[in-house]
């Protein structure tokens, strides 16, 4: 039997395996990354509300949580690796609001213990105050604590920025590979995957959604997981501005999530409706909507149903539920030798800088030789976004390609140039594109690029319109060409 | 530096087509069009079905005969066109900026805009359909882009929610075609589109409409598997109970036509909340001085023939306004609707002219009686929803009906009035 050989194999392409794999890119060893769907970031990742920074609220990232210490070591690096990737960072600025002065008093020990743990100090404005920053919410708050560090970044465009950067400094990626089954032996993992077996000396279990049932193929499952689904809404952009940043309310409830926040691209998402899901169902349902947008208007009154484009639905991973709510893990196996679990929960995205450092000592811990690369490049360059440009830029890219003049997706402005070069650094699906460049993102969802970026599709990838798919797999949108369907019949009949 | 031009119109469909040839023909020097594609006309060529320029040609044409006409004429008429140019920008003193694969980025400095955007279909996310995001969930009108322009069919057994025109007609059209159409299904007691398309297109293929039905959750996460449909009560919820599986491989949604009118507000144009298109007098000037407005991107229009003639009259204004250099708006009346009416457009009108109302019933009945100002004006024998009411009032009546600067439009149960 054959097997390709890796020293590091990384199993799940979503924001922490991701920024494993580019942390470990800087030193001269040999990563696979391995990705069950067709691109990268798409499984919890692709449903966080891209919020980092996180940390400072520290009643709900007690000092006692390990998530938490990722948290604070993580709020140093996000800035600066964006900054290196050219992912999108905006700094907006959050809120822990409160109705009353029962929940105040959580708040004022909140900022105590905060403060006390080094972590900065952030101010309780009373409303008429806050009203000057945040002039939509709702009069009825009675003010809220400000953490002006609290940013936002698409976890999407992060994930696959660090992929790209990755993968330029050498990390094999390997798409629509899933792991079907793992053997621990005594100096490698014998890993049999969809595309071909593999022999590895680490693995670094980031699967996300699925962490628990790859733990479990080689008995490194010392942990049960519960899946919670939660429901965010998005916002049509012409609500841009009725947050300024992250507005959340202190939870009445434990669970009891209830936040508006801006994107990098000017939409709103407002959730996150909580509940305990059976995996892999990621359908949105009635009442979670209905319950979603009744939580969002109390907060902020001008939000309407006419605004919301659409909605979606992802999985928290929480980790021994009954012995500490929301603890983490990020490191060696107790019980396997050499293999990693990164199940962090939320706040994954927040958390993922400062969780692949650390896998990365504790893989020199173990003995992994790490000599730095002196290839290797941290920068990465992203796609231009035209409408984004000023006249000046936009004018310049056009004469240099005219591709770039050619307005596919209205909506959001999204040109051709930018669509084909979505497609050059991985993109092979309508959402691959979609969650790069935002063609189809809009209010009108597709409705009109959709038949356009399609036959682009098909044009750059070399095959036909009706081998396109949605998201990959069986998600095909076209059945065949007009007329065959009737033959079809015949051939039944 | 901005270009100056007389009459810019935005949009190349039959609305920006009818405006652009009557601004010309009105004297405008230089009519531009602005349009995205690559040619000139907009989504007439996919609708391939007939019933188009019955009023305006007296005649029975396909939706390609139809915009051919308007073409020829444009030509003729001298109309130029800047193509494949995305207008990004529509900004103070009328400035339009653009982009263009062909043309560069550039600068417009019009006399006078006229707004033909025409609409968009509703999407999934608004209609807020819970259940998975598999793909085959689609609207009408993306579909008839495939089966007719492209050559492809979105799947072979549809389910299709809402009865819009555009849904009736590829339900007639899918089922040529060879697929399956298992249901139209529809939320309201009344279907959505004209009455000649629910029986030619559907009565006369045995396709079901459901009326007070709706689809309550979409099965599948790659392909979509199935649709739950269940029945609603008088407040438009589900009722329990009655909830049942229909499996299908594409989900066409058909629930409605939205003005498209970003660009009208970067203008700082005032919108109507329930047209969901401009506010406009009879000239249909905006509340922008200088910005005409005419076809879809106003009012979701029935008939095409309707979209060039409301456009033409924005074309001849933007003329006069560009030759001039002002137009006042014509505010004095405002038209108010009343009883079981939800729209009239114009909005304002200034009493000193013949003018066209274009309304909308709330609620479909019979006998139904139309008042001007409370004075009967005319009968119909029933009224619907799905059909617009156009009526002409010539000035000489129209001052009979006006107090104290409002026009009261009413269209509700009555025995008298004038038959038309």
């Amino acid at each position: 039997m054959s097997y390709a050989e890796t020293e590091v194999l990384i199993i799940g392409a979503g924001v922490l395996g991701a920024a494993t794999a580019r942390e470990l890119s800087r030193y001269r060893v040999d990563v696979t990354l391995v990705e069950k769907n067709v691109d990268v970031g798409w499984g919890i990742t692709k449903a966080n509300v891209g919020v980092v920074n996180q940390g400072k609220d520290t009643l709900e990232f007690r000092p006692e949580y390990r998530r938490s210490h990722l948290l604070w070591r993580s709020l140093a690096m996000m800035e600066p690796l964006c900054a290196e990737l050219d992912v999108p960072f905006r700094k907006v600025g959050g809120w822990e609001m409160c109705w009353d002065m029962k929940m105040k008093e959580k708040l004022d020990k909140l900022a105590r213990r905060t403060e006390s743990l080094g972590l900065g100090k952030d101010r309780f404005y009373w409303y008429p105050e806050l009203k000057e920053m945040e002039p939509n919410v709702s009069p009825k708050i009675l003010g809220g604590l400000h953490d002006p560090d609290i940013a936002v970044v698409n976890p999407v465009y992060l994930t696959q920025a660090l992929v790209e950067n990755a993968c330029d400094n050498g990390v094999h990626l390997m798409l629509e590979t899933e792991v079907l089954d793992m053997k621990a032996g005594h100096h490698w993992f014998e890993v049999a995957t969809s595309r071909g077996d593999f022999r590895a000396r680490y693995v670094v279990n980031a699967a996300g959604e699925w962490v628990d049932k790859i733990a479990a193929m080689v008995g490194a499952d010392d942990f049960v997981l519960f899946p919670i689904k939660g429901y965010v809404g998005v916002l049509d952009r012409r609500c841009e501005g009725l947050v300024n940043g992250l507005v959340s309310v202190l939870p009445e409830e434990p669970g009891d999530m209830n936040i508006v926040v801006p994107t990098v691209e000017g939409n709103l998402l407002f959730g996150i409706q909580l509940q305990i899901n059976r995996r892999g169902d990621h359908s949105t349902t009635e009442h979670m909507a209905r319950k979603a947008l009744e939580n969002a208007r109390r907060l902020v009154p001008d939000i309407s149903r006419e605004n919301v484009i659409n909605a979606f639905c992802g999985f928290l991973m929480l980790r021994n539920y009954e012995i500490g709510w929301h603890e983490c893990e990020v490191g060696m196996s107790g019980r396997v030798p050499r293999f990693i679990n990164m199940t962090i929960g939320y706040p994954g995205v927040s958390a993922s800088p400062g969780a692949a450092a650390e896998v990365v000592e504790v893989l020199r811990k173990d003995g992994l030789k790490l000599e730095p690369d002196p290839k290797f490049n941290p920068r990465r360059k992203g796609i231009p976004d035209f409408s984004r440009l000023s006249d000046k830029e936009k004018s310049e890219l056009i004469r240099k390609d005219p591709r770039y003049g050619h307005v596919v997706c209205r909506c959001e402005t999204v040109t051709e140039g930018e669509i084909v070069e979505a497609i050059r650094r991985g993109a092979t699906t309508l959402d691959g594109v979609k969650h790069r460049v935002r063609a189809g993102m809009g209010r009108c969802q597709g409705g009109f690029c959709g038949p356009r970026v399609t036959r682009i599709l098909a044009r750059e990838l070399g095959i036909p319109e009706s081998e396109v798919t949605k998201k990959g797999g069986d998600s095909t949108h076209l059945s065949c060409r007009v007329k065959d369907i009737l033959g079809k019949e015949e051939g039944d009949g | 530096m901005a270009e100056r031009i007389d009459v810019a119109v935005i949009g190349a469909g039959p609305a920006g087509l009818a405006a652009a040839i009557a601004a010309r023909e009105q004297g405008a020097e230089r009519v531009v069009i602005i349009k995205r594609s690559e040619r000139l006309g907009g989504l007439l060529p996919q609708c391939i079905h007939n019933g188009f320029g019955l009023l305006y040609f007296g005649e029975d044409m396909t939706g390609p005969e139809y915009e051919r006409v308007f073409m020829r004429r444009a030509e003729k008429a001298g109309v130029e066109a800047r193509l494949e140019t995305m207008v990004l920008d529509l900004g103070e003193g009328r400035e339009i900026t653009a982009a263009s694969s062909r043309h560069g980025y550039m600068r417009f400095r019009p006399g006078a805009v006229v707004l033909a955007m025409g609409c968009r279909e509703r999407a999934r996310g608004t209609l807020g359909i819970p259940g998975g995001r598999p793909s085959g969930v689609l609207t009408a009108g993306t579909c008839q882009r495939y089966v007719n322009i492209e050559g492809y069919i979105p799947g072979e057994r549809f389910v299709i929610l809402g009865s819009g025109d555009i849904g009736m007609i590829m339900a007639r059209r899918l089922t040529l075609e060879g697929a399956r159409v298992e249901a139209v299904v529809e939320i309201m007691p009344w279907p959505g589109g004209l009455i000649r398309n629910e029986v030619q297109c559907l009565h006369d293929f045995g396709i079901p409409l459901l009326l007070e039905h709706t689809v309550t959750f979409v099965h599948g996460e790659g392909r979509i598997a199935g649709v739950t449909v269940a029945r609603v009560d008088a407040e438009r919820r589900p009722v329990p109970g009655t909830e049942r599986f229909v499996p299908c491989d594409c989900l066409l949604l058909s629930a409605g036509l939205i003005p498209e009118n970003e660009l009208s507000l970067k203008a700082g144009v005032e919108l109507d909340p329930v047209t969901g298109g401009p506010v406009v007098d009879e000239n249909r000037q905006t509340r922008v001085p200088g910005i005409f407005a005419g076809g879809n991107v106003v009012q979701v229009h029935d008939l095409v023939d309707w979209v060039s003639w409301e456009a033409e009259a924005a074309g001849r204004a933007a003329a006069r306004f560009a030759d001039k250099g002002k137009m006042p708006f014509a505010g004095k009346v405002r038209v108010s609707p009343g009883e079981n009416v939800k729209y009239v457009v114009p909005q304002y009108i200034s009493g000193k002219e013949d003018v066209t109302l274009h309304l909308r019933v709330t609620r479909p009945g019979r006998k139904a009686a139309l008042r001007l100002g409370g004075k009967a004006w005319k009968r119909f024998r029933s009224v619907r929803p799905g059909e617009m009411i156009i009526e002409k009032v010539p000035v000489a009546r129209l001052s009979q009906f006006i107090s104290g600067g409002e026009l009261r439009v009413d269209c509700g149960r009555g025995e008298t009035g004038e038959e038309a």
